[in-house]
């Protein structure tokens, strides 16, 4: 089951709107950032003519109303993107599934996100948004935006010095999972370290991580490493049509997916370069390929449900 | 002289590793084999009430039925070994298959949820039997390239470790199965 988001008459009403309202915001934000401009070169012709205080008499009052009447519109900013998440995105996807609902301000929450098991390394920052439920069929669905990063700190002349990495920036997808299963199944994209770890595990005793799981499917293989509590509950998750269907969506990914499955559910991490479903500000709303980014990664989420297969319920979970 | 010693305990650590690491291949290897059993004894345990419940709604299956049981019986035998045991977990799927296939022609047997349950435990079972079948498969693979490639051969010929049998897989799971037909459908 297909589905394909397209903008209303009625979104492109709530466009033509919110169009107004961006002009307006665009319009005071030029201008006081031209005050804010104006003063800073009244201040550098006064003070090289000499006369420092004048030039500061004139600069500041311009600096400050400028800063002031900016922050202001920072609330107007606000309005206006909470009314595109709401009438635009959430519009697009009630229209397509009644079941969708959109709460921008919502996310996975963090104990969600490090239980998963999606990644090893707990996050010490955290930020999530533009969370997306819904049922598809038989199977209920939820994702939302993360931003996952954490920190080390290194000893420098000048004191201690944090410096942050990122653990993922994306979309954490997770769906209920059409089969039972009590272990957790972990599966993570390949790299120098785990390919290493697992040949230790595989020929040298007491060495290495017990849980890699072998698979049959060598393209599988090549991309990922499968860790397993269980190594037949592994199998019984990962069947052969599952991990092909794994690789054929993986190969639509600029970045090698992440997958995990515990408590019944199915996690997928998908890094993304882009934040997703935002409005422009310095660009029209108008432009007829304004979505097609935000439309485009909404059906592709939609769309997971089918490729993967998660629809038949042919096992003992209804 | 350390340096000697150093290199020695390193090697004696390295070859404590392959050879203790053969021994844990060949146990995963038996380990992985009787969890087989386990899931057939699961599967062949769903037979009584699967004919119970097929009996009363049809009549003219009754051939299909006593057929299923007897297999079972068989299975079930003290003196059947995995081999007879596996076979007859094959010949069982395609009869009890074929059954699924003339339940069609009875409604209210399709109706009925005990039978729906017994349908689903049925295709779940398949399925982890197919996983554990993997699963040994896996593992004597792991085992055979343990003892045939160097330096676990050299701890395989002392200790007499011989490689083992994959199993067969039936026809139907090892049809290929290609991304562009499944995602054609």
């Amino acid at each position: 089951m297909s589905v394909n988001f397209t903008i209303s008459p009625n979104v492109q009403n709530v466009l033509a709107e919110l169009e107004i309202d961006r002009k307006k915001i665009v319009a005071v934000k030029t201008k006081n950032w031209g005050i804010i401009l104006l003063g800073v070169i009244a201040l550098l012709g006064i003070s090289s003519l000499g006369f420092l205080i004048a030039g500061l008499i004139v600069a500041i009052p311009a600096v400050i109303y400028g800063a002031i009447k900016l922050f202001k519109v920072d609330e107007e900013v606000g309005a206006y993107r909470v009314r595109f998440k709401h009438d635009v995105i959430g519009a697009t996807l009630s229209a397509a599934n009644q079941s969708f609902t959109f709460t921008p301000n919502d996310g996975i929450s963090e104990t969600e996100f490090v239980n998963s098991q999606l990644f090893t390394t707990t996050p010490d920052r955290y930020s999530t948004e533009d969370l997306i439920t819904g049922k598809i069929d038989k199977t209920s669905i939820y994702f939302a935006e993360v931003h996952a990063e954490y920190k080390t700190e290194t000893q420098t002349k000048n004191g201690r010095k944090v410096t942050w990495h990122e653990i993922i920036k994306g979309i954490i997808f997770i769906a209920d999972f059409n089969k039972h299963f009590n272990g957790v199944t972990v599966i993570r994209p390949k790299d120098i370290g785990s390919s290493l770890s697992a040949w230790f595990s595989k020929n040298i005793y007491s060495f290495g991580d017990k849980n890699v799981v072998e698979l049959e499917n060598d393209a599988f293989n090549e991309n990922f490493i499968v860790y397993s509590t269980d190594q037949i509950e592994a199998r019984y998750i990962l069947t052969p049509s599952l991990m092909e269907r794994i690789g054929y969506l993986n190969e639509r990914t600029a970045y090698t997916v992440s997958l995990s499955f515990i408590n019944s559910a199915m996690y997928i991490a998908f890094p993304l370069d882009q934040n997703y479903f935002e409005p422009p500000i310095f660009k029209t709303l108008l432009a007829p390929d304004l979505l097609s980014k935000d439309l485009a990664a909404l059906k592709f989420m939609y769309d997971i449900v089918h490729e993967l297969d998660l629809n038949t319920r042919i096992w003992t979970k209804t | 002289m350390i340096i000697v010693a150093v290199i020695a305990i390193l090697v004696l650590i390295f070859g404590i590793g392959i050879y203790n690491s053969l021994i844990s291949k060949k146990n995963q290897v038996a380990n992985a084999f009787s969890a087989i059993d386990v899931m057939l004894k699961k599967r062949f345990d769903l037979i009584p009430n699967l004919v119970e419940v097929v009996k009363q709604y049809t009549q003219y299956e009754g051939d299909t039925l006593t057929k299923i049981t007897e297999l079972r019986g068989k299975a079930l035998n003290a003196n059947a070994t995995e081999g007879d045991k596996l076979a007859l977990d094959q010949q069982i799927g395609s009869a009890v298959k074929g059954l699924m296939v003339s339940v069609e022609n009875y409604p209210d047997l399709k109706a009925n949820t005990n039978f729906l349950n017994l349908q689903s435990t049925w295709t779940e079972s398949e399925e982890q039997i197919a996983a554990a079948r993997r699963n040994y498969n896996a593992s004597v693979t792991t085992y055979n390239n343990g003892v045939m490639m160097f330096p676990g051969s050299i701890f395989a010929g002392m200790l007499g470790y011989q490689p083992m049998q994959v199993l067969e897989t039936a026809a139907e799971e090892r049809k290929n199965i290609s991304a562009k037909e499944l995602f054609n459908n």
